[in-house]
């Protein structure tokens, strides 16, 4: 495995991929590239499969056809280049591990089969921990923080992989004012490293006004680019169907609480 | 009281068998570790009574009974693993039926080959008063082996336990890992029941690594915690049933369960009664 | 095609009704069916039974009755038989229920009936100990008590199974003299037994043998021992200076070699003693089983 280094462009290639999940399609035909540095807001309504397509990109979850390509090369040669934070991460809360344990993890990916974690690997956990702002919580156990700590622990645990492309899926929903405002610190951070960031998100005013580009899913691709160009009417219209309304004055409201109807979608393509 | 420790010593068969049971107690203990928090203790439980058609075919086809042992404990985790993934049915589920049917086969084989079948029964229930030089040099030989490998794949295994999910995206060979992981509890049941036999090795399983959950916070201190308790509860259980005129494995047992019960009531961090006073 | 199929079966059915079969079976009372639960004791009931009985047994050589686990087909055998010749004196203890499940009448004749138990030197047999075969004086008494069934069943035999009884009892003594000047061989201080478990109870009382201890002390030789029953018949063997450890065929010799190896002690396996052995073994007999067990006990205490 070869580590390209940072000043190669870690542009994210998905060419055409269909993901089933649980035997039922989930994405059909996606298709987009981001560029190197990129802050991308993956959004659509729930069931639209933003989880399933990080989970695809990830390699969680086998492609049906087409394929994804880092740097230019399919996925299996970059271990630590991309960094994952679920919804809900999927961990025994009541493991004995502490904080610092839980972020050096972070660091297994570059280390050998019977390699120690080093010097370096403990102060890049260290400058990671100081900037989520939980120096003071290193030897807590995991299962003693609050749910806000606890997000943060896993952001820090990102950092400390010192990735090239970073996915989290939806990383404000539910979380304290403090978390969200330490979240959004960091995607600035992570700007300045160009690093490139995917975040799912069900807040469409912060993905109009603090990201380069919108990809708007349900299913299948319903528009990508700037949020001003994704943003409107048309596209909005065919990825939440019946659960957006339009006001007299202009003003669209959505309603992100069910998946619209497959018929509906396919009604409208007619 | 120097007395007390060193008359029992005086017999050879005593002192291998003491040292026999504290390996195998360390073993268990570490190994149980993985148990305790992966919740694969009816594994383990199951892993012990399934060697029963393995010992009976290696039996049949004249080969090591050992051997045989331990392809069955093997076959039995594998499979267990491949039956749960298909995801139709829950692991517990998968557990219960393989178990039943694995001991079935044994005690079907065993009944057709009838001559030694008290014999075959006595490897499930193995004895620690008849250790042998060579049960020891083996004991200790494969201990090492089981240890030296828990070390050398020590982040590894914290990771697929902890977070299955970040050992993807770090690419680590989950089902490969899970099954050494299997395997490696394979050898340390067989290990066991050499010395131990069955219903005990199931139980050094999960005790001494369940009361280690009480009091430790990270994951190594856990199973060197383990390990002391898994330790002096052979150790101590050996003692108890030379001088009580006891069977020695049900001692070790119990006694192992005593500290539990000592822990989970009195624990300064967690224990039961110290949480109803506060 | 079809015709041809439906009557394959019925040709079968038909065939097997007539009896095409097995020709090789002597004429015996068609409605008698002897069965001996344990293989010696069958042998000593076919020496009574002479040419007029056939008996069958139930277990197999080399099983030991203590653990014996029955089989559905053990139900049904049992269930044919009209004559059962059983040991009794509780060491069959699997045969209760299995006589329930099979039902029916039969004659059960219990070869030990009449002989005056050992108290169990364990403490936890309440019928005492049921090894009498091992002394063949005591078999003496198995030969009349079969006599005695068998006459009862079959009178028409009584003559045949008397005279049968008779030569056999004559035998068995001829086998006690031989015994008796085998073991006068050894040495009086080596007169010491250490077993598996209580099988030599009477025949130590019979030969003038003490028995030391046994490895598990119980009159099952299902138990495990403790440390401390360890160790005191470790201490036992030492004082006495018992020169062997004697094991049945098929126990697991761990134990023993343990107790061995502190004590320096032989430890002599594949004694028959709860079974006689398949034809082409040693002891395809009571009185060959007898003089096997004999045989090594003396070589290894001379």
């Amino acid at each position: 495995m070869t580590n390209p280094s940072p000043a190669e462009p870690a542009r994210l290639d998905v060419e055409s991929i269909y993901v089933a999940y649980n035997g039922t399609p989930a994405l059909r035909d996606i298709t987009f590239q981001v560029p190197h540095g990129a802050r991308v807001a993956v959004i659509g309504p729930n069931g639209a499969g933003k989880s399933t397509l990080f989970r695809a990109l990830v390699g969680l979850l086998p492609l049906q056809k087409g394929r994804v390509l880092i740097h230019g090369l399919t996925l299996g040669h970059h271990l630590d280049c991309v960094a994952y934070i679920p919804q809900r991460e999927e961990v025994d809360w009541r493991f004995p591990v502490t904080v610092r344990d839980v972020v050096l993890m972070g660091r297994y990916g570059r280390l050998g089969w019977l390699q120690r974690p080093s010097l370096s690997d403990h102060m890049v956990v260290r400058q990671s921990l100081k900037q989520m702002g939980i120096v003071n919580l290193a030897d807590h156990s995991i299962g003693d923080l609050s749910g806000g700590e606890q997000q943060r622990v896993f952001l820090a645990r990102a950092l400390a992989q010192e990735p090239h492309i970073l996915l989290m899926d939806e990383p404000f929903t539910g979380v304290d004012m403090t978390t969200q405002a330490a979240t959004l610190d960091l995607l600035d951070q992570l700007r300045a490293n160009k690093v490139t960031v995917m975040v799912s998100t069900h807040d469409l005013n912060l993905a109009a006004g603090r990201f380069d580009a919108v990809l708007l899913i349900n299913k299948r691709l319903i528009a990508y680019g700037t949020p001003r160009q994704v943003l409107v009417q048309e596209n909005l219209s065919r990825a939440f169907g019946p659960q957006l309304m339009v006001l007299p004055d202009g003003t669209m409201l959505v309603d992100q609480c069910c998946p619209p109807d497959e018929g509906i979608e396919s009604y409208r393509e007619t | 009281m120097i007395y007390w420790l060193l008359e029992p010593l005086t017999y050879s068969f005593m002192q291998r068998g003491l040292l026999a049971a504290v390996i195998v107690g360390i073993l268990c203990a570490v190994m149980g570790t993985y148990v305790v928090l992966r919740g694969m203790a009816f594994l383990g439980d199951a892993m012990a009574h399934a060697i029963l058609p393995g010992v009976a075919i290696a039996y049949l086809l004249h080969g090591n009974l050992l051997l045989g042992a331990l392809a069955a404990a093997a076959v039995i985790a594998l499979s267990i693993g491949f039956f749960s993934r298909q995801g139709t049915i829950k692991e517990d589920t998968a557990i219960g039926i393989l178990f039943a049917a694995a001991l079935s086969l044994g005690v079907a084989l065993i009944s057709s080959i009838q001559t030694y079948a008290v014999d075959l029964s006595h490897i499930l229930f193995g004895n620690i008063l008849g250790v042998s030089l060579n049960d020891l040099w083996l004991t200790v030989g494969l201990g090492l082996v089981i240890l030296l490998a828990v070390g050398l794949a020590y982040k590894q295994f914290l990771v697929i336990s902890f977070d299955p999910v970040l050992a993807a995206t770090l690419r680590l060979p989950v089902e490969l890992l899970r099954n050494f992981m299997l395997l490696l509890l394979a050898l340390t049941v067989v290990v066991s029941l050499q010395t131990v036999g069955v219903g005990l090795a199931a139980a050094m399983l999960v005790t001494p690594a369940a009361t280690a959950y009480l009091l430790a916070r990270r994951l190594w201190s856990m199973m060197v915690v383990s390990a002391l308790i898994g330790a002096i509860s052979s150790a101590a259980g050996l003692y108890i049933s030379y001088y009580l005129n006891i069977v020695s494995g049900s001692a070790i047992v119990l006694f192992a369960t005593l500290i539990f019960l000592l822990v989970f009531l009195f624990n300064p961090r967690k224990g039961l009664l110290r949480r109803r006073k506060a | 095609m079809c015709k041809t199929i439906f009557l394959l079966p019925v040709l079968v059915f038909i065939c097997s009704a007539c009896g095409i079969g097995d020709g090789t079976k002597p004429v015996t009372l068609p409605s008698t069916q002897v069965m001996a639960v344990e293989t010696f004791l069958a042998d000593i009931s076919q020496h009574v039974a002479g040419d007029r009985l056939i008996v069958d047994v139930l277990l197999q050589p080399d099983v030991d009755p203590h653990s014996y686990q029955p089989t559905p087909l053990d139900v049904t055998r049992i269930a044919e038989s009209t004559i059962l010749i059983i040991n009794g004196a509780g060491l069959e203890s699997f045969l209760g229920p299995l006589l329930v499940k099979a039902g029916g009448e039969r004659l059960v004749i219990e070869a030990s009936a009449g002989l005056k138990p050992r108290s169990d030197p364990g403490g936890d047999h309440p019928m005492g100990d049921p090894h009498f075969w091992l002394d063949p004086i005591n078999v003496v008494k198995y030969v009349e008590n079969i006599r005695d069934g068998l006459s009862q069943a079959d009178p028409g035999g009584t003559q045949t199974y008397t005279a049968n009884a008779k030569a056999y009892i004559e035998d068995l003594h001829s086998l006690d003299a031989w015994i008796k000047e085998q073991v006068s061989q050894i040495p009086p201080a080596h007169h010491l037994l250490v077993t598996n478990h209580e099988t030599f109870g009477y025949f130590a009382e019979r030969y003038g043998f003490t028995v030391v201890g046994t490895v598990i002390p119980s009159l099952s030789s299902e138990a495990s021992p403790s440390a401390q029953q360890m160790t005191s018949l470790i201490k036992q063997i030492k004082q006495m200076g018992a020169p062997a450890i004697f094991l049945e065929a098929g126990v697991n010799p761990n134990l023993a070699e343990q107790i061995a190896n502190e004590t320096g002690t032989k430890v002599i396996t594949n004694l028959y003693t709860h079974s006689i052995s398949g034809i082409s073994g040693p002891a395809p007999t009571y009185i060959d089983m007898m003089k096997y067990n004999v045989k090594l006990i003396v070589e290894a205490l001379k």
